[in-house]
């Protein structure tokens, strides 16, 4: 560079002078002897060259800073006085680095565009509790900015720098591996996964009395390939057996694949395109294997996009077949007469609430609502809705990241008063991380309400035809006949609950509402199982748990872990004892509860 | 393309599938330096391993980098675990640290009495090399341990799926 870039060494507005010397990145470090940049902020100025494409630059460019996004945030809405929330603040943090290095501007004015490096692994420590912990990378911002900055997209793009050099948070490292390593983002093992689908399918023959094979894996020429989330298999199986139903009913040829089955992609929350893009071929190689016509995606946000919308990208393929989600699929069965569905019989008041992946970003907010108006007979909106509609504070992979819990179920007020203002009593969502991030704040604001998905309530609308009565289990069937239960928990409504499920099953069931009550009862009773709250006064879950598996008379002993705080989950799996053999989020439904401990106990 | 290739009196083989799910006698595991198994492969070796393998690392405690260690594999279909700490996300000087782990860890199989190892793509994938090195890396070390003085009998390279397949497959053949 010459003599013109010099005179801007010495301007001395800068909160690092270093940073505004003038020319490229080798230059600085020549110029600067007493400032070194680490290895990492190396490598992340690196991949961030590689990683600019148009859509990015344009949003790095192109804000004024005219602040029309700020009240869109629903974590600013929630933290009015702490302006690090906006969404325009969290941008700057990588704005600084790219006019630093790739704009005309940082290099002739640093100081007024606020060009800044990043040199140690502090300043990527703090990009990271930006990055992960004050977004949820849902958009809305995005579709309220004039200048049509994306800040999720970039935001996203940080993520993928910060994971490159490993600086991430625990929960994302542990699920990421899991998805690249297991093939799931919940490490559920093929031979479970199974097991699963085979459990669920003989329920289905039991409830229907109909040998029929109800859940197909790895059929070939299927005119349906149905993928799912991996957390229907290991907490909610029952969304796989009402999807089952449906399949079943409206007599479709489908199936669903032994691998490469699940259809999240945990490099959208990450920002690692590279395992956005081997998830994505992963499931797509296995329904070109399979021959299958279409591939239908159940109801998940971030599922949706990554797979229909973003994995052709991310894995460079062309798709020779049809993707749709399973909310398009059954819509069209009830149109076209392939299932009959009776409203009446979902009757409770219910609103929905838009994922903000499949609304915002992919623009499926009118099927869903038409489905609800033909399986409810009490729908009613919550505002604002659609593409405005709020984030339900567990996107962007936030429900694994447990140390931004506090900040997260805060910025769910906002949610919390969205939901109370309907007055019905359950929130219906296409998305299982909406799910959970609506469960953890109805819990969280007391709201007394309910989530559930539209499959749940298209297979309880279902008019089963005539020929096919499902019979209901006679009474003197207990399925929990001879089994001894240990239900551990400090709160007494739970122990009241959990105790009358379980005897109206045949168990016997012993209570305990803490710790060392519980151990002394499990060494005393040796029950088949033990429900165990992680929460409790004195001797937490955790400690409990351990005691359990290291005691040899115990150690055998089956738990399900039942907690209202899985931001404590830590405390179980991180022990170095054989994990639980279960494991719940509260608030849970009697069905939810018996499926769970049915899976647990090997019960058929 | 060719998936085998004969070194000595020892074969170097591709194989696709799942490599905590396996009949071998020895498999690895890219390990931490604190020994926790974790998740990804960690987990599954937890869930199919049992208690066993994580007592047994546990009286080990620790391992320098690009070193390994053996221990046994459980409930597994395997018989053994060679736990490699190999480099991660970028580290500097990451293809010699990832070339001395591969050695480290055919000497250590080697001293053990191991015929048959299968190796994951070591540090690819989460940890982030490239493929393409990955496996140029791999392929290269193991030849050279197989042409020197070993009793590896059977060396497999476990690619879970086609996009890890392929640039093993290429490297193999060049």
């Amino acid at each position: 560079m010459g003599k013109a870039w010099d005179s801007v060494a010495f301007i001395p507005y800068a909160e690092d002078n270093l940073d505004y010397l003038p020319g490229t990145q080798a230059s600085f470090t020549e110029n600067s002897m007493s400032k070194e940049r680490s290895h990492k902020a190396t490598k992340v100025l690196e991949r961030l060259s590689k990683k600019l494409n148009r859509q990015v630059v344009g949003s790095l460019v192109a804000c004024v800073h005219c602040g029309m996004c700020t009240d869109s945030c629903h974590y600013v809405q929630t933290n009015p006085d702490d302006p690090t929330y906006a969404p325009a603040y969290k941008a700057d943090r990588l704005r600084k680095i790219f006019k630093k290095h790739h704009d005309w501007t940082g290099r002739v004015i640093p100081w007024w565009v606020g060009a800044k490096s990043v040199w140690t692994d502090e300043d990527l420590e703090e990009l990271k509790d930006i990055a992960f912990g004050k977004c949820t990378n849902c958009r809305r911002c995005s579709i309220n900015c004039p200048m049509g900055v994306d800040f999720a997209t970039f935001n996203r793009m940080t993520r993928g720098l910060l994971v490159s050099v490993g600086v991430m948070p625990e929960g994302v490292s542990v699920v990421s591996k899991d998805q690249w390593e297991i093939g799931n983002q919940m490490g559920v093992l093929k031979e479970d996964y199974v097991d699963t689908l085979e459990w669920m399918a003989e329920e289905l023959q039991g409830e229907l009395e109909d040998d029929s094979d109800m859940i197909p894996i790895d059929k070939m020429d299927a005119e349906v390939v149905y993928s799912i989330n991996p957390r229907e298999a290991k907490y909610d199986p029952r969304t796989i057996a009402d999807a089952a139903k449906i399949f079943h009913f409206a007599g479709e040829n489908w199936t669903m694949p032994s691998e490469g089955w699940d259809m999240t992609n945990f490099g959208l929350f990450s920002g690692d395109d590279d395992l956005g893009g081997a998830v994505a071929k992963r499931l797509f190689d296995k329904v070109i294997e399979l021959r299958g016509k279409k591939l239908v995606i159940s109801e998940c946000g971030h599922g949706y996009r990554s797979t229909r919308c973003e994995g052709p990208n991310w894995a460079g393929m062309d798709i020779p077949f049809e993707m749709e989600s399973s909310v398009d699929t059954m819509l069209r069965y009830v149109k076209e007469g392939r299932i009959k569905v009776d409203k009446s019989r979902n009757k409770t008041p219910v609103t929905f609430h838009d994922s903000c992946n499949n609304a915002r970003s992919c623009g499926l907010f009118e099927e869903p609502r038409e489905l609800l108006n033909l399986v409810c007979e009490n729908f009613t909106e919550m505002y604002p809705n659609r593409a405005e509609n709020y984030c339900c504070t567990g996107g962007g992979g936030a429900m694994s990241m447990s140390e931004y819990t506090p900040r997260r179920l805060k910025s769910g007020k906002v949610k919390a008063d969205q939901l109370k203002a309907t007055k019905t009593e359950i929130v219906v969502t296409s998305c299982h991380n909406c799910v959970d991030g609506l469960n953890d704040v109805i819990r969280h604001y007391k709201l007394g309400m309910e989530v559930t998905q539209l499959v749940n309530l298209v297979a309880n609308a279902l008019v089963i035809p005539a020929k096919i009565i499902p019979v209901s289990i006679p009474d003197e069937v207990l399925v929990l006949a001879g089994k001894k239960i240990l239900v551990v928990d400090d709160e007494p409504d739970i122990l009241t609950f959990f105790s009358t499920v379980f005897e109206d099953n045949g168990a016997t069931v012993f209570t305990a509402t803490d710790g060392d009550e519980a151990i002394k009862l499990a060494m005393a009773e040796k029950p088949d199982l033990v429900t165990l709250d992680i929460s409790m006064p004195g001797k937490d879950g955790g400690k409990v748990f351990e005691e359990l598996r290291t005691n040899a008379e115990t150690s055998t002993v089956k738990v399900c872990i039942i907690t209202g705080r899985p931001e404590l989950r830590k405390l179980i799996y991180d022990r170095k004892v054989q994990p639980p053999e279960g494991y719940l989020d509260k608030p849970v439904d009697e069905d939810t509860l018996m499926l769970n401990v049915r899976k647990v106990l090997e019960l058929a | 393309m060719s998936t085998s290739k004969k070194i000595n009196n020892s074969t170097l083989r591709l194989e696709k599938g799942d490599i905590t799910d396996m009949e071998l006698e020895a498999f690895v595991f890219y390990a931490q330096s604190d020994l926790a198994l974790g998740s990804g492969f960690g987990n599954a070796i937890s869930m199919r391993g049992g208690l066993a393998i994580k007592k047994e690392l546990e009286s080990i405690g620790s391992l320098e980098d690009g070193k390994a260690v053996v221990t046994g594999a459980g409930e597994m279909k395997a018989t053994h675990i060679v736990h490699a700490v190999g480099p991660k996300f970028q580290e500097e000087n990451i293809e010699s640290k990832l070339e001395t782990t591969m050695i480290n860890t055919l000497k250590t199989a080697d001293e053990k009495g191991i015929k048959q190892l299968a190796f994951p793509p070591m540090g690819a994938n989460f940890y982030g090399i490239p493929l393409p090195d990955c496996a140029r890396i791999m392929v290269k070390t193991i030849t050279e341990h197989l042409k020197g003085k070993s009793g590896l009998k059977d060396v497999l390279i476990i690619p879970m799926d086609n996009r890890e397949f392929k640039p093993f497959e290429k490297a193999l053949n060049s």
